[in-house]
């Protein structure tokens, strides 16, 4: 693939830098220090002595291993030129750079880490010089409350039991519950992910939707549980959960966007027909009222009628 | 087998930084055996040319440094000069290295995670980072105990990034929230920003001459870049966490009175400048009053019921009755 050939170009320039000045570094070490496999490693070594700066003239890289250490036996001669550290690209200064910076502005976030990645932030603007500047074309905000994820950053490193009150919107309540917390990550907004007593499950919890938060002294025992994969979004609806319709107008497209759905079928009028599952249906009430004119629910029909029942109870307390 | 292209690369890498004078094409052409090996020695001129430009291409991308300049002959030729591509000396402390190692990691968007491990590669092959370890996808690491992520799964979001890089104008089509069709936008793109998790594009609306903000789910279309950068200038500040707030109805203009009934409604008390009881299983409330509220308002059902002002409740009545009527 086009875009692995680039990756490895990248980092077989890096490997020559760094084993020009370590003769006999080790194989696993180098695989660490630059975050891949052993194998990865070697595939990169069997590439590299077919390069050089001329074949014809039989200036090629003699960078051999036996599995263990690895050696560049002509590092002297070919090593001054092809093997200097090589300056950042913008896109790496912009990955980079983005990335301390986003994360710097956490509320909440450990005040030592903060300052190791402000000062990070600027030898790093240094370094890059002109290349720093692509980066100013891309920012990231995470939300967060400082003193809820102060307490919840501080119960995981201790591992502490904490004890929450917590907004459901689904129900519109706030519950009690103690939860023994998992781990803390930031898509957008901050969750935690915590093993909760009250349900006795994993759950995830939004930050913001914590009223109330005390570190317990009881120590967390949360089960051993694979953390979530978070790469395909926060929502996996279940297979076998409940399905429900909505059918909304052009102004109810949005919709489609804050639901994770199975399909959004278009409508003549601009609309769409939005299939979605839910295990929670009745927490889908509140969208049926938000959309007003811009939407309905078609199925279940239980549901529809809870919506359209709300909507009289709340207009009478208008006198209608 | 063709040679692969990682090896292809690195030759010509390895070409322009270990050269003493310019080469020129015709140089490169017979010392790289991948060029030798697919095209012979004069034949099929400008396929060589066209794979030779894109290989230039590619190491650019990477941060070389390639100036391109004429020979005593006249001749075109190609050089990577040793200071221009020369990381300043740089070093971090543990504590900076790790911080930053893990900082990183929060891409979850390939382009910028592959250049952001490159980066870290290059700074720990120049001695930038001792005794820190690139860290692995999935490995155990502590930033506090926080993993953030920056998603980026909008198809949208790498063209634009490299257009807003290279200042290059786009064209794509748009549909607004609200809007049965999409219509087509030519847009000078500045900046791209995260908030909630959602990306914005903000930029010049060439068509309608006006700054514009722009969500990146809602771009109906493969985003297209025109050749040759824009000159018009980039503003250093673009408000786009203002203009989203204000589509999500955050940026308050007024106050509201409600009525909310007892215990219900956490959020609005959260957001509320005062609470005050009324002794008859509801509270009163003040709140901030902006665009959106009428709709948020009704989301809670007979739970509330608005007191003024007048505007404020007629707007939620009409909801509720299409609701009610639905």
């Amino acid at each position: 693939m086009a875009a692995n050939a680039i990756d490895q170009t990248r980092r077989m320039l890096s490997l020559v830098t760094y084993l020009k000045d370590r003769p006999g570094a080790r194989v696993e070490e180098v695989a660490r220090a630059f975050g891949i496999s052993a194998d990865e490693l070697i595939s990169d070594l069997n590439v590299l002595p077919m390069c050089g700066t001329s074949f014809r003239g039989g200036d090629l890289l003699e960078i051999d291993t036996d599995g263990e250490r690895i050696w560049w036996r002509n590092a002297e001669t070919l090593g001054s030129d092809t093997a200097q550290p090589l300056r950042l690209a913008a896109d790496e200064a912009t990955a980079l750079l983005v990335a301390a910076r986003a994360v710097a502005t956490l509320p909440g976030l450990r005040e030592s880490d903060r300052d190791a990645l402000q000062r990070a932030t600027a030898k790093l603007e240094t370094a890059a010089g002109e290349n720093a500047g692509a980066s100013a074309r891309l920012s990231v905000t995470f939300e967060s409350e400082g003193g809820v994820f102060a307490d919840v950053d501080r119960a995981i490193a201790e591992r502490r039991r904490l004890w929450l009150r917590y907004y459901s919107p689904a129900r519109d309540e706030l519950t009690e519950r103690e939860v023994d917390p998992i781990r803390l990550f930031a898509v957008g907004h901050t969750y935690v992910e915590a093993w909760c007593h009250l349900s006795e499950a994993r759950r995830t919890f939004r930050l913001d939707r914590v009223a109330e938060i005390k570190l317990l002294d009881e120590r967390a025992d949360p089960p051993a549980i694979e953390p979530r994969d978070l790469s395909a979004g926060l929502v996996q609806p279940a297979a076998g959960d409940p399905e429900v319709v909505v059918e909304v107008g052009p102004g109810g497209r949005w919709v489609a966007e804050y639901y994770p759905h199975d399909s959004a079928e278009e409508l003549s009028d601009g609309g769409l027909r939005i299939t979605l599952r839910t295990p929670e249906p009745a927490s889908l009430r509140r969208l049926a009222l938000r959309l007003g004119r811009d939407g309905r629910i078609t199925a279940p029909v239980e549901l529809a009628e809870s919506a359209r029942d709300a909507a009289r109870k709340a207009l009478a307390a208008y006198g209608e | 087998m063709a040679i692969a292209k990682a090896e292809r690369l690195m030759n010509l890498a390895l070409c322009l930084l270990g050269a003493r004078r310019p080469l020129t094409k015709r140089e490169l052409r017979q010392s790289i055996e991948a060029y030798v090996e697919a095209f012979g020695q004069g034949e099929h001129e400008e396929s060589f040319n066209r794979m030779f430009e894109r290989d230039k291409d590619d190491l650019r991308e990477l941060g070389l440094v390639i100036d391109t300049v004429e020979n005593l002959d006249g001749e075109v030729a190609y050089v990577a000069r040793r200071d221009s591509n020369r990381l300043p000396p740089i070093t971090l402390d543990a504590a900076e290295a790790t911080a930053l190692g893990l900082a990183a990691r929060v891409w979850q968007q390939a382009r910028l995670a592959s250049a952001a491990s490159g980066a870290l590669q290059k700074l720990h092959a120049a001695g930038g980072m001792p005794g820190v370890t690139v860290p692995e996808q999935r490995t155990e690491g502590r930033l506090s105990t926080l993993e953030p992520h920056i998603p980026a799964r909008e198809a949208a979001f790498e063209p634009l990034m490299l257009a807003c890089r290279d200042r290059r104008l786009v064209v794509f089509e748009y549909r607004k929230s609200n809007a049965a069709r999409s219509e087509r936008r030519q847009v000078e793109p500045w900046t791209l920003e995260c908030w909630r998790g959602h990306w914005y594009l903000a930029g010049w609306d060439r068509d309608r001459k006006a700054e514009r903000v722009f969500r990146l789910s809602r771009i109906t279309s493969a985003v297209r870049s025109r050749a040759g950068a824009f000159t018009a200038p980039v503003p250093d500040q673009v408000t786009v966490r203002e203009t989203v707030e204000r589509w999500a109805g955050e940026s308050a203009t007024a106050t509201a009175r409600i009525k909310l009934r007892s215990g219900a409604g956490y959020p609005l008390r959260a957001r509320a400048l005062s609470v005050c009881e009324r002794g008859d299983g509801w509270d009163e409330l003040e709140i901030p009053y902006g665009h959106g509220l009428d709709a948020w308002l009704v989301e809670f059902g007979p739970d509330v019921v608005v007191l003024g002002p007048d505007e404020l409740r007629a707007d939620v009545v009409d909801r509720l009755r299409a609701v009610a009527q639905g």
